[in-house]
């Protein structure tokens, strides 16, 4: 065996290696998320405003709310059904009438910094300054809180609102602040709250990410994990490559990764469809000369392969769709009175003395959406159609409807269109009424009989009949031809199978609710 | 010296001014709505106006440019109009992720470039020089999101020996260095191509003059020959592509901080450009040309410093 001769620059170069060794060793296998009673996920956002009244909503802001500040009411499922479930805050809380809410906080929860304990001023201050806000609209209905003691309260409604408690209170719009603190920085605040008062408290960097730790005040249950780190990662991919890595335990994930996911999921891993409340559709312009007949309309009506959307542009990961309302919501249909035809779309057109057709069909210029658009445009040829896709930025789409920005509605044909709804099927339904043509409504018609079902949908409270008015409301859309209904898009997580996880229907986490499988 | 200096400086001025300018040009010249584009197609009219009066979009272009310098010179970046924090705080936060990443990706590819360039021009034509030329222009070729991703699924998720993301924690040097390794391989490699091809142009030429020769002739040693007067002259040019090569390495950290999940002005600057976050973008871009030219105006004036021939030609 050869015995290497020991030199200087031999000595030099292994101290280095040793040192280095040294340094980075006790790193070089950590790139993993945290084990034991510690938690890793993905947030996709930056951290806004953590103020319920002035932020935009979503996440991750109310992932953060929920985990750090009371509420009534959070997000719940009862037999597939969205519900809401009363909060560790909550002693009760029954819907007397549907104009009355009572409630009762249970005692001894603390504010942070000194603010002392949560009462129904709180609730009250917190909805009052709710109702003027900028998410006020959520607020409509509501008239004020009759506070009865230090615990207890009444919600009154100016008006019946069935979708108060699980639309507006179990939401973001639902979190309770402390008056005291709230008022001593001037009654706003973005990222640095005044007081929390929730099993955990909050440290953040901007860009980088949110750590929970347990709030030592805390005095009701415990919840399941006491750190979880919320890690930024904005980047879909990387964010895959994240959780493959180890280095998160849940994250969202786009439809892509979804239909991989699916066909060959990493492994520990369990796939979690948090809810569906997107609804997409391809819309057409009724006052259109190209699109006035409406003969025409249920021809394009005809021609159009859902299904083939449903696997060509999605890979099967979307629910296809037969209206507005999105599935686990009252009025959710099962089918449409249309369905793939197009012999039949020949005939209407035929029928309307229509031939060598050419039309616009607009789209944002993402993925999925433009395979949607060709797939549309290749259906259509199909019929004798030719269709021009035009992809466009958010900008300039999100304008092209609307009268106050210019004259592109004029020209407006067909678009390939996704809205976020709500979690109360009313909610889908404001875009489409009277006020709206020219503002969202942009396949512009209106109808008497939709005016008069969506007053009622506010405001009955029974489910069943609730149920009958949201079909029918989507019946009366479908029959004026201008709507293709198209798919419901996931919010879709992968998490590890060692984690129990807990989704709000709109996509977001309630963290405080995450907890060991088994 | 002190001529050329002055003329530098004011030249980097007028070119800051003019870049500010397009820029501002170009944010307004996006298709959209600022307001519904930033605040999402469902905002209020209520919500939308006052965003619009809260970034000043109701003045004409020229005043919101006027409102906008003049803050600048008075060092005041502007407020994030989501978080309502100060833009330069936000750019102070984010810089140095920045900085270190592009210096990290400079740093060890200067280490292995020039070297390299040295290496192949003193053996040129040898077989080992040939595939020291592939190679410097295989990692020219290959673009540095692709290199992230790859070097993500083989040392993270495949080895699991470095972490896919993030930049590390705060006080934790250890840590962050860890977190540095595969975002500054990532963006550096590109140039330990760049730079050893450059180096052995210039190397190639130095050593055909005469007083290398005259070096030669005195018996010095071929490393002294090389490192000691062959390359103190043939790196000069290089100087300049690392100036000039940092306003790209600055584009190419936006990928990596993108991927790597690593803060960053570049990252930043993604996000706001996507939200229309205006002040964010105009604060952060601001600062990178501000970057770009001081470091294009230092390599230039290490050049005329070491070479006194430059100085004359400005």
């Amino acid at each position: 065996m050869a015995i290497t001769k020991p030199t200087r620059r031999r000595f030099i170069a292994s101290s280095a290696a040793l040192g280095a060794v040294a340094t980075f060793g006790p790193y070089m296998s950590f790139a993993q998320a945290q084990s034991g009673n510690s938690l890793t996920v993905r947030f996709y956002g930056a951290l806004d405003s953590l103020d319920p009244g002035y932020n935009v909503g979503g996440s991750p802001d109310n992932d953060v709310l929920w985990a750090i500040n009371p509420a009534l009411v959070h997000f719940g499922k009862k037999d597939g059904q969205l519900t809401y479930r009363p909060t560790a805050y909550v002693e009760s809380i029954t819907e007397r009438d549907p104009t009355h809410i009572d409630f009762t906080l249970k005692p001894g929860f603390q504010w942070t910094n000194g603010f002392g304990e949560l009462t129904a001023e709180d609730v009250a201050y917190s909805y009052d300054r709710m109702s003027t806000s900028e998410w006020k609209g959520f607020f409509e209905a509501f008239e004020t809180v009759e506070v009865k003691d230090k615990y207890s309260g009444t919600i009154v409604m100016k008006t019946p609102f069935a979708p108060f408690i699980v639309s507006t209170l179990s939401s973001g719009t639902g979190v309770i602040l402390s008056q005291k603190a709230t008022e001593s920085v001037g009654g706003k605040f973005t990222t640095d709250m005044p007081a929390t008062c929730g099993p955990y408290l909050y440290e953040w960097k901007q860009k980088q990410w949110v750590k929970l730790r347990p709030n030592p005040e805390w005095t009701g249950p415990k919840p399941a994990y006491d750190n979880i780190d919320c890690i930024f990662i904005t980047e879909d991919t990387a964010a895959a490559l994240a959780y493959e890595a180890g280095e998160v335990e849940v994250t969202k994930i786009v439809p892509q990764t979804y239909a991989r996911y699916k066909e060959s999921p990493p492994p520990d891993s369990k796939l979690e469809v948090a809810g569906a409340l997107q609804y997409m559709w391809m819309g057409m312009n009724t006052e259109n000369p190209k699109l006035k007949d409406m003969k025409v309309r249920e021809a394009i009506q005809y021609a159009i392969d859902r299904d083939a959307v449903v696997q060509g542009a999605y890979g099967g990961t979307v629910e296809p769709s037969y209206g507005v309302v999105c599935p686990g919501l009252v009025g959710k249909r099962d089918q449409s009175q249309y369905s793939y035809d197009p012999e039949k779309a020949r005939a209407l057109l035929a029928e309307a003395g229509v031939s060598g057709l050419e039309l616009t069909l607009r789209t944002l210029n993402n993925q999925e959406r433009v395979l949607t658009a060709q797939i549309i445009q290749a259906n259509l040829a199909d019929v004798g159609i030719t269709v021009k896709v035009i992809p466009l930025d958010s900008g300039p789409f999100w304008e092209m409807g609307q009268e106050s920005k210019g004259d592109t509605w004029k020209d407006l044909e067909l678009w390939i269109m996704r809205y976020g709804a709500g979690t109360d099927p009313y909610e889908p339904f404001q875009w489409f009424k009277r006020d709206q043509v020219g503002i969202w409504n942009w396949e512009r018609w209106s109808d008497d009989e939709f005016e008069e079902l969506y007053q009622k949908g506010i405001s009955v409270t029974d489910p069943d009949e609730r149920n009958q008015i949201y079909i029918r409301m989507q019946e009366i859309m479908e029959q004026t031809g201008a709507y293709v209904w198209l798919a419901h898009e996931p919010e879709v997580y992968v998490h590890r199978a060692s984690v129990d996880v807990d989704f709000a229907p709109s996509g977001e986490m309630q963290l405080l609710y995450f907890k060991p499988a088994g | 010296m002190p001529i050329y200096f002055a003329k530098r400086i004011g030249l980097s001025i007028i070119i800051v001014l003019i870049a500010v300018l397009i820029l501002f040009s170009l944010l307004h010249l996006m298709p959209g709505d600022p307001a519904s584009i930033a605040l999402g197609p469902r905002a209020t009219p209520e919500i939308q106006q006052k965003y619009i009066e809260k970034m000043h979009l109701d003045e004409p272009v020229f005043v919101q440019f006027l409102i906008f310098t003049g803050n600048v010179l008075r060092g005041d970046l502007g407020i994030d109009v989501f978080s309502e924090r100060s833009v330069g705080a936000t750019v102070a936060e984010q810089l140095p992720y920045t900085l270190s990443l592009c210096l990290a990706a400079m740093g060890w590819a200067a280490l292995l470039g020039i070297p390299l360039g040295c290496f192949s021009a003193v053996r040129s034509n040898s077989l080992l020089d040939r595939f020291t030329g592939v190679f410097s222009v295989g990692t020219i070729a290959v673009p540095s999101f692709l290199v992230s991703v790859w070097s993500i699924l083989v040392f993270s998720v495949m080895l699991r020996w470095l972490p896919a993301v993030g930049a590390g924690d705060a006080g934790d040097i250890g840590d962050q260095l860890v977190h540095l390794i595969l975002p500054a391989f990532a963006v550096g490699l590109g140039w330990v191509g760049y730079l050893a091809r450059m180096v052995r142009a210039s190397m190639l030429e130095v050593m055909g003059e005469n007083y290398i020769r005259s070096a030669r002739a005195f018996g010095l040693r071929q490393n002294t020959v090389v490192y000691r007067y062959a390359l103190k002259v043939a790196i000069l040019p290089t100087i300049t592509l690392i100036g000039i090569g940092f306003g790209g390495l600055l584009s190419s950290a936006v990928f990596a901080e993108i991927i790597f999940s690593r803060p960053g002005l570049g990252r930043v600057i993604y996000d706001m450009v996507l939200s229309r976050n205006f002040p964010v973008i105009q604060g952060s871009v601001m600062v990178m040309i501000f970057l770009y030219v001081l470091v294009t105006l230092f390599a230039d004036l290490v050049v005329a410093w070491l070479d006194p021939r430059v100085r004359d030609s400005l």
